[in-house]
């Protein structure tokens, strides 16, 4: 029992095909995409149309720009996960209320279900896996293993998110404000103090 | 979510002409109106998304108060030092608001124009007088969060935790129209079911607010914004209470605001008058406790509303006597 579960044959997981899915139409769209948004019928009189089919997309990820052709209608998080491979943000409530979706706008921490992917387009994102990889965790990320702080492991990355952007905001949050720093994640194993030691030996580490 | 077109206009102008011939919902940060196309409550073929018209976010100082672009998001208006120094009970009630990830992608226009958070009026199957059918399911069905005031057309409460605050301050709220702007006090933005069970606001086909004036004459107030709700992170409030004390105690002019009772933020002037009355003492508490449930019709549910708002008023009170002078 102590072999390691394998890597299902290429192809097949749900996860390697969205990727590859989501790698084909950033290749078609990198010819053809010379805007920040294309869209139909934009004059100076009258409001740019996009979709309701798939549109051109350039969004700046974990500090690289990439392209990407989605519905207008698409969520940023849908696009993330579905279109770009990126897994960590996790799809839970969908209405903004529990954070597993938590990513960086521009530094602050927003729901990525409940706004448009278009509506990203000109700021800088940061997912769960531009904060660290297995090999180069983050001292919060390292944090939260030494500390215990998951369980099941669901809302983790959207809390490592929210404390990663609490931390940079407030390097000394006492206890409470760290309360306040996550009160828009829920974490429904109820590892919530375990995740406070977490932030609180960071910061008293002087990490991030 | 039905696949869908997204208008982006360059200016207000045009998201306006656009809007009025086409009917399409407007969209800012998103947070209310992507939740009701993903319940299915509306379906909307085209939105229109306001977010890229610039000049409609930041605070600015005027030669009376300030003036908040409607785009501005509530984080960014709770934490500006314009508003924390001179109208803390905005900053206050933002605070309370939602979660931080949601007061960074909300704005204060969205907030004031968002819908009402019934659950018979966010589920596909219910048709009410709210949209476009007639009666009020909450009034004899499940009616615990619901109005307790102003209830009888449709028992929605007014959903937005900066309406009371905006009508306590006296603010102004900046519509534009076409080419055509105009100012309405937030006293009358906000309207009742009986006056249009159709919409919650003022606002006519095509128009946008564009900003929110908050004047300067009630900034030196003492102050005190006091809400009950469930849980501490992201609910609605089940009652609050906005008080503005004016230092001219007896030839004051105060304001006694109340919150998530009633389809529209109610103003008091029966409270404000006790606080013309004397000292703020627990004698003045008592009678602001024995007026404040008047005019009142409690639904099968929600008639522990009362009793809350009693609890409010003196916490308001105490607050109010507690701080020192703005």
């Amino acid at each position: 029992m102590d072999k390691k579960p394998e890597e299902p044959p290429e192809g097949v997981s749900r996860r390697h095909f969205l990727k590859g899915a989501g790698a084909a139409a950033a290749a078609v769209s990198v010819a053809q995409l010379p805007s920040e948004v294309q869209g139909s019928n934009g004059t100076e009189d009258e409001p740019t149309i996009l979709g309701p089919g798939p549109v051109p997309i350039q969004l700046r990820i974990n500090g690289v720009d990439g392209q990407t052709e989605a519905a207008p209608s698409t969520t940023l998080l849908d696009l993330l996960r579905d279109h770009q491979g990126l897994t960590g943000a996790k799809r839970v409530c969908d209405r903004g209320s529990c954070g597993a979706c938590t990513v960086l706008l521009d530094g602050r921490t927003v729901d990525s279900c409940s706004m448009l992917a278009i509506d990203a387009v000109g700021s800088e994102i940061t997912t769960v896996e531009g904060i660290g990889t297995p090999e180069n965790l983050s001292d919060l990320q390292q944090a939260f293993i030494e500390k215990d702080a998951l369980q099941c492991g669901f809302c983790t990355p959207g809390m490592v998110v929210s404390c990663t952007a609490l931390l940079k905001e407030n390097p000394s949050p006492d206890r409470e404000q760290i309360r306040r720093g996550i009160s828009g994640n829920i974490c429904r194993c109820g590892t919530y103090q375990n995740i406070i030691e977490a932030v609180e030996h960071v910061s008293r580490k002087g990490g991030k | 979510m039905k696949p869908f077109k997204v208008a982006i206009p360059k200016s207000v102008e045009q998201a306006s002409r656009f809007q009025k011939s086409d009917d399409s919902p407007f969209i800012a940060g998103g947070t209310d109106l992507l939740a009701r196309i993903k319940e299915y409550v509306v379906q909307p073929e085209t939105i229109v998304d306001l977010k890229r018209i610039e000049g409609m976010t930041g605070i600015t100082s005027t030669d009376d108060g300030i003036r908040i672009g409607a785009l501005t998001t509530m984080n960014e208006v709770a934490t500006d030092g314009s508003v924390t120094d001179d109208y803390p009970a905005l900053s206050e009630t933002i605070m309370n608001a939602a979660t931080p990830q949601i007061r960074n992608m909300a704005t204060i226009g969205g907030n004031i124009c968002q819908k009402p958070r019934c659950w018979y009026l966010r589920h596909e199957g219910y048709s009410c007088a709210k949209n476009g059918g007639s009666g009020c399911w909450a009034r004899e069905g499940e009616n615990e969060f619901h109005a307790i005031f102003d209830n009888q057309v449709c028992a929605v409460t007014s959903p937005s935790n900066v309406a009371p605050v905006l009508v306590a301050y006296s603010a102004l709220i900046e519509i534009q129209g076409g080419e055509e702007k105009r100012e309405i006090p937030a006293e009358d933005f906000f309207i009742t079911p009986d006056q249009d069970p159709g919409r919650e606001v003022l606002l006519e086909p095509g128009e946008v607010v564009i900003s929110i004036h908050l004047p300067a004459k009630n900034r030196t107030k003492k102050w005190s914004y006091t809400e009950a709700r469930e849980k501490q992170s992201f609910d609605w409030a089940q009652a609050s209470v906005t008080m503005l004390y004016d230092r001219g105690g007896r030839k004051g002019d105060h304001r006694v605001v109340l919150g998530a009772v009633s389809p529209a933020p109610l103003r008091r002037d029966d409270l404000e008058k006790i606080l013309k009355s004397g000292s703020l003492d627990d004698a003045m508490i008592k009678k602001l406790q024995m007026k404040i449930g008047d005019g009142s019709h409690p639904l099968s549910q929600n008639g522990y509303k009362v009793p809350m708002l009693r609890g409010l008023i003196a916490q308001g009170v105490r607050n109010i006597s507690g701080r020192k002078e703005g």
